[in-house]
């Protein structure tokens, strides 16, 4: 089983990118498992039509520990196992912690071991704001971890706190840093900007994504690229960095 | 009201079952918790304080440090007292702050035995479980980095007891009680996690050609040990007569087939009418009940608010998890044996006897603590 987690600023296209390598993962052959661990929910929206599907926390919420792991884990496109995090009401409560009980409880209610999935995706909200947005990073959880960036400022400075927290987690055994996804917005030296971010933290860029249409067609549909435009020269690309991620994912503990 | 106390107290929390599990083994106990919280862990729960060094601290979280993350600070300050300290190994572990902060303490741990090299473990206490849990999870851990090697069986039939702390048997002589019972039973002690032996005794403890289990903190490291070692263990506290003959028994047994007996609960609480209520510790209480039947004749029935597995309950049994339940229960019973802090929910009509558990009273009682190991039923019922 490779655990991986994906990180990276705010609307840098996590959910679309995780959603559309599990669904290249899961035309490969592969049972996958893509959690979202944000509190809005959304991260395999586009695996279920574009709707979401219940949360863990919302399921806490409702019944307590009284609900199965069948409700927990939803199938989606595919045949992509689904689980969404979820969160507290928005501005109460702590998000944070709830990614950590939801975590813990998907493990408790044994979904690894009773599904087995080949691949498990996490994926998390922006920054690693605090402890509990590490949550996918610690042992157990994920081997790697995938940083999402665009060649935007902003962008690459987030980028590269993520691979700070990444370095300064060395000593506890967490997840190490699989690569950057260079996720193209067009913006000048696109490119070069990212090349520098990864060889700052004596890593490399594992795959690049262009801004495409498709992508946005497929969001319209409540689907993703891999699959609603299966022959797409974006699926293509989605299917390498697939590829990429997975020999990535695989090598020996990257420096970071 | 549902899992409300408003009369009675509650069970000592985990951290307290850490630092008392963990108490006499030389090594340094952090708890990462505010400043004065130490007086409850090694203090009102640890009746060995006044008179036995340990090395438990506090690390005095402060909201800054729970805010900013500080875990550096606590790294360092660990790792310049162990420098000072020199202690056999660390254990670290949280309190209902680090818990919302989402402290990872086994990360936090390995840190800390990367920079000192000393064996150092970290546990997940939050002050939301009993002692049970928090003394299962030390002494598992104890015997996970310490119980590493195969040792030779004795030559003479051997024991070791595990999961003794003053939480369920106070320091009134009956640990000392039940190692005595041990040797009378053709048993040498090998170890007693974690009251009068040394971390040197424990890392022999795969010596042992079975293991008495006297609280069902001490199920993990049991099963541990026999998974490593093919140890087998048996469940129970030698008290009465004849429930302490059949414990004997059961170890033998078990010395000699590698299988394992939860004696305490072989009973059957499940006839109708009533019957005299022992709430409490599952093997401590169910090895009670046992004796109560089989020696004075009278029925009995545990009653659980810890927690407990399954099978550590006979049928019949009762779990309580509040103080509604446990008063609900008490007026169904033909008497109940408890903590005295029970007494208030006890209807004044059915009789109550007084039998303090420092897990639950701390030192209110301690006076009045008997150990029962070895020695005649006080009561008549």
């Amino acid at each position: 089983m490779l655990k991986l987690a994906f990180y990276g600023k705010g609307g840098i296209g996590k959910s679309t990118t995780v959603s559309n390598l599990a669904s290249a993962f899961a035309a490969d052959g592969l049972k996958v498992m893509q959690i979202g661990c944000d509190p809005k929910a959304d991260s395999t929206a586009s695996l279920h039509g574009g709707t979401r599907i219940r949360s863990i926390l919302d399921l806490v919420r409702e019944r307590n520990n009284d609900f199965t792991l069948d409700e927990m884990v939803r199938v989606g496109d595919g045949g992509v196992l689904c689980v969404e995090a979820g969160g507290p009401t928005p501005g109460l409560g702590c998000a944070g912690r709830g990614i950590i009980a939801a975590l813990e409880k998907l493990q408790e209610k044994g979904a690894y071991d009773v599904y087995k999935p080949d691949v498990v995706l996490y994926d998390v909200l922006g920054d690693v704001v605090c402890g509990g947005f590490s949550m996918p990073m610690r042992k157990g959880y994920a081997d790697r971890v995938f940083i999402l960036t665009s060649g935007e400022t902003m962008s690459v400075y987030a980028a590269a706190n993520i691979a700070m927290a990444v370095r300064n987690f060395r000593g506890r055994g967490y997840a190490s840093l699989g690569g950057f996804i260079l996720n193209r917005r067009n913006a000048p030296d696109e490119d070069e900007k990212a090349a520098k971010l990864a060889a700052d933290f004596d890593s490399a860029i594992v795959g690049a994504l262009d801004w495409s249409e498709t992508v946005q067609q497929a969001e319209r549909l409540g689907r993703t690229a891999v699959h609603a435009f299966p022959e797409s020269p974006m699926a293509a690309q989605y299917r390498t960095l697939a590829e990429a991620v997975l020999a990535a994912a695989k090598k020996g503990d990257a420096p970071c | 009201m549902k899992q409300t106390a408003r009369i009675i107290s509650i069970h000592a929390a985990d951290t307290s079952g850490v630092c008392s599990m963990l108490y006499e083994l030389g090594g340094m106990v952090v708890v990462h918790d505010a400043s004065g919280c130490n007086s409850t862990y090694s203090t009102h729960d640890e009746p060995r304080w006044y008179r036995q060094d340990s090395m438990i601290y506090i690390s005095a979280l402060t909201e800054t440090d729970a805010i900013l993350g500080n875990d550096e600070k606590l790294i360092a300050d660990i790792a310049a007292a162990a420098k000072d300290l020199s202690p056999n190994f660390i254990a670290v572990c949280g309190a209902p702050v680090p818990l919302l902060a989402g402290t990872d303490f086994p990360a936090i741990a390995a840190e800390i035995e990367a920079r000192t090299g000393i064996p150092a473990f970290g546990l997940h206490t939050s002050g939301m479980h009993s002692y049970l849990a928090g003394a299962s999870e030390a002494l598992e851990a104890v015997v996970s980095h310490f119980c590493t090697e195969a040792l030779p069986r004795t030559d003479a039939p051997s024991a070791n007891i595990i999961g003794a702390t003053p939480l369920d048997f106070s320091v009134n002589g009956a640990v000392e009680s039940v190692i005595g019972w041990l040797k009378k039973s053709g048993f040498e002690l090998v170890s007693c996690m974690a009251m009068g032996s040394t971390l040197d005794d424990i890392r022999r403890a795969s010596a042992a050609h079975v293991n008495l289990v006297v609280s069902s903190c001490g199920i993990a490291a049991a099963e541990l040990l026999r998974k490593r070692f093919g140890t087998p263990w048996i469940a129970g506290v030698p008290v009465g007569e004849k429930f302490s003959a059949r414990l004997a028994s059961a170890l033998k047994t078990a010395a000699a087939s590698g299988g394992c007996a939860l004696t305490c609960a072989e009973r059957d609480a499940s006839a109708p009418g009533r019957k005299l209520a022992i709430p409490g510790e599952a093997v401590f209480s169910g090895s009670l009940a046992a004796a109560i039947e089989a020696d004075l004749g009278t029925p009995c029935r545990v009653l659980c608010p810890l927690e407990a597995e399954d099978r550590l309950l006979a049928p019949g049994d009762l779990r309580i998890f509040d103080e509604d339940a446990a008063s609900a229960a008490f007026a169904e019973a033909s008497g109940v044996i408890a903590d005295p802090m029970y007494a208030p929910v006890c209807p004044p009509d059915v009789p109550f006897f007084r039998l303090p558990h420092e897990a639950f009273s701390g030192r209110c009682y301690r006076k009045e603590s008997l150990n029962l190991i070895d020695h005649p039923l006080p009561w008549r019922f």
